[in-house]
């Protein structure tokens, strides 16, 4: 009797977990092989859609570009940051204030982050063309949200504002655990910079990215909010990444089949960088 | 015995320099623009500080345009969820903590739990608006707050399984070898211990459900349900664009959870990595 009270406790949470989890997946697949207007099964019909659907080819390019974009600014940047913070800086109140003051970004909501970037890029009333031009940098506005490549600057610019620091927390939490000893003795030994990382600091660090880059690529593989406020895909369909366009397929056309099944895909990628993430740290993490 | 300042080290304070005005700028620009009457926004140049300070677009949003309905919204959807959400993660991760259970089990649970961070919401919110639509719950703040409360459960039930297992079962087992039940242990003894615990969990979970946007965007289409995200999006995108109003909206939105958060600042990092960090920095 005694034996099965954890299991009794978690069954009914799951229960209702799974149900409001994967009744809504199971649907989502359903709803992929009809035509949703007429109910009618079509098989893969909205899956072979997506093959030559130019709109989504162009809107996975836009996705590639923002995620490798911000992924390699975050990740070098944060790293960077970690390593010359944690070799340079030792006092302990200078690092309290660098931990509160990358925390800020990391809880602000991407809606408020989206007011403050339109506050800063918009034409004529934007601070960041007022700035260049005082320092003379530009003569007439630049205009950042309806140019291709500075609006796909603004929106990736955001989400590193936001998210780098988190890259630079994690890395510089790991730092910790290196031993200062080793450090010392390495540096003794006439070890420069580099080596110092690659030999003695990036074994520490080495799950941590691996954590990292699962969590900032699955997360801006899905970017919609700030997006959806700054530009709302444009100019054109430039910055229109995947969220968005499902978006726009789902509700604006009101074609929710064949936007479920573009969403399985979404979802396919997804899972596959979390197994990554799952099986490796089932590795690291011995309980 | 103050030892000579190195080049990188200047470097370093430079460059947390830089980084702390490329932080805090945008910040104050945003409030100080709330804080400014509209003629003087479209001032060239524009000033440092408001000459005329004003909380006249504040009052404007919060009453005139009634978002304090949606401020009223966001706090129902928010505070249920939460505490829905937290006693759920307790079911789970009290068992999964406090009991015998296989390795298995556990890893495959807690595993099953972790996936659902990573789930896309553009994924699932699609399903979902065709099933509240037919249910008859569109625009309602229900279907938020059943969704608000899936989400936040990885995050309360990896924080709580990380905040119990810290907490010594011997503290329980001597209760229990007392004679006392296992309720009687739960709720007279070990609650009382995460009761810190406890509050850091539900404001990170809450912060998160506050910063929300896309399920309210696509599933409510009334102050009767709009969160307020939503009423922010809405002054951002209108046509033309009352710019002192957006930036007290915006300010309004993030002041919450960074209050929050400073308040709760040591479970932060530990939260969001799901326990790979385990202090603060």
């Amino acid at each position: 009797m005694r034996h099965w009270t954890p299991y009794l406790l978690v069954a009914p949470p799951v229960l209702v977990l799974a149900s409001l989890v994967i009744y809504p997946l199971l649907y989502n697949v359903s709803l992929s092989l009809r035509n949703y207007r007429t109910g009618e099964f079509v098989g893969l019909h909205n899956f072979a859609r997506a093959l030559d659907d130019p709109q989504f080819f162009a809107s996975l390019r836009a996705t590639a570009v923002y995620v490798s974009g911000t992924l390699v600014i975050e990740v070098v940047g944060g790293l960077a940051l970690a390593l010359l913070v944690h070799r340079t800086i030792r006092s302990g109140w200078a690092r309290t204030l660098v931990y509160l003051l990358f925390l800020i970004p990391m809880v602000t909501p991407p809606i408020a982050a989206g007011v403050i970037a339109r506050l800063i890029y918009t034409p004529t009333y934007g601070v960041l063309n007022v700035l260049l031009e005082r320092v003379g940098l530009i003569r007439t506005d630049i205009l950042w949200l309806s140019e291709p490549l500075t609006a796909m600057f603004a929106v990736i610019s955001v989400d590193v504002w936001q998210w780098m620091p988190f890259v630079f927390l994690v890395c510089f939490a790991g730092l910790q655990a290196v031993p200062i000893d080793t450090a010392e003795a390495a540096r003794v030994d006439g070890a420069g910079g580099w080596r110092l990382f690659r030999h003695i600091e990036y074994p520490y660090l080495r799950s941590l990215l691996l954590l990292v880059m699962v969590f900032r690529f699955t997360d801006t593989f899905r970017v919609f909010d700030h997006v959806q406020v700054l530009t709302g895909g444009g100019p054109g369909a430039t910055t229109e990444f995947l969220s968005l366009y499902l978006y726009l397929i789902a509700f604006k056309f009101f074609n929710l089949s064949y936007a479920a099944a573009l969403s399985l895909f979404v979802l396919f990628v997804t899972s596959v960088a979390f197994s990554v993430l799952s099986r490796y740290l089932g590795r690291e993490v011995s309980e | 015995m103050r030892r000579r300042v190195s080049p990188w080290q200047v470097a370093a304070v430079a460059v947390l320099v830089v980084l702390t005005v490329l932080y805090l700028f945008p910040f104050y620009w945003m409030v100080v623009t709330a804080l400014k009457p509209l003629v003087e926004f479209y001032r060239f140049p524009p000033t440092l500080l408001p000459v005329h300070a004003t909380v006249e677009p504040f009052l404007s949003v919060l009453f005139a345009r009634g978002y304090l309905v949606l401020l009223r919204n966001s706090l129902v959807a928010c505070l249920t969820a939460v505490a829905t959400g937290m006693v759920v993660a307790m079911l789970i991760a009290y068992p999964v903590t406090r009991f015998p259970v296989p390795l298995a089990f556990r890893r495959g649970l807690m595993n099953w739990i972790l996936s659902l961070r990573f789930l896309p919401p553009i994924v699932v919110v699609i399903p979902f608006f065709d099933i509240v639509r037919k249910l008859g719950l569109y625009d309602s703040l229900l279907s938020l707050v059943l969704l608000y409360t899936v989400f936040s459960l990885p995050l309360a039930t990896w924080m709580l399984r990380g905040f119990l297992l810290e907490v010594p079962m011997e503290i329980e087992e001597a209760a229990l070898v007392d004679g006392a039940g296992r309720f009687y242990a739960f709720f007279k003894i070990l609650l009382p211990q995460l009761a810190p615990a406890l509050l850091a969990t539900g404001v990170i979970t809450f912060s998160l459900a506050w910063s929300e946007f896309m399920f309210a965007f696509i599933l409510s289409a009334t102050p009767r349900s709009q969160t307020f995200p939503i009423g922010v999006a809405s002054l951002v995108t209108q046509f033309e664009i009352i710019w002192n109003e957006m930036a007290a909206v915006g300010t309004i939105a993030a002041v919450v959870p960074i209050l929050l958060l400073l308040f709760a600042r040591r479970y932060v990092l530990v939260a969001l990595t799901f326990g790979a960090v385990r202090e603060k920095a």
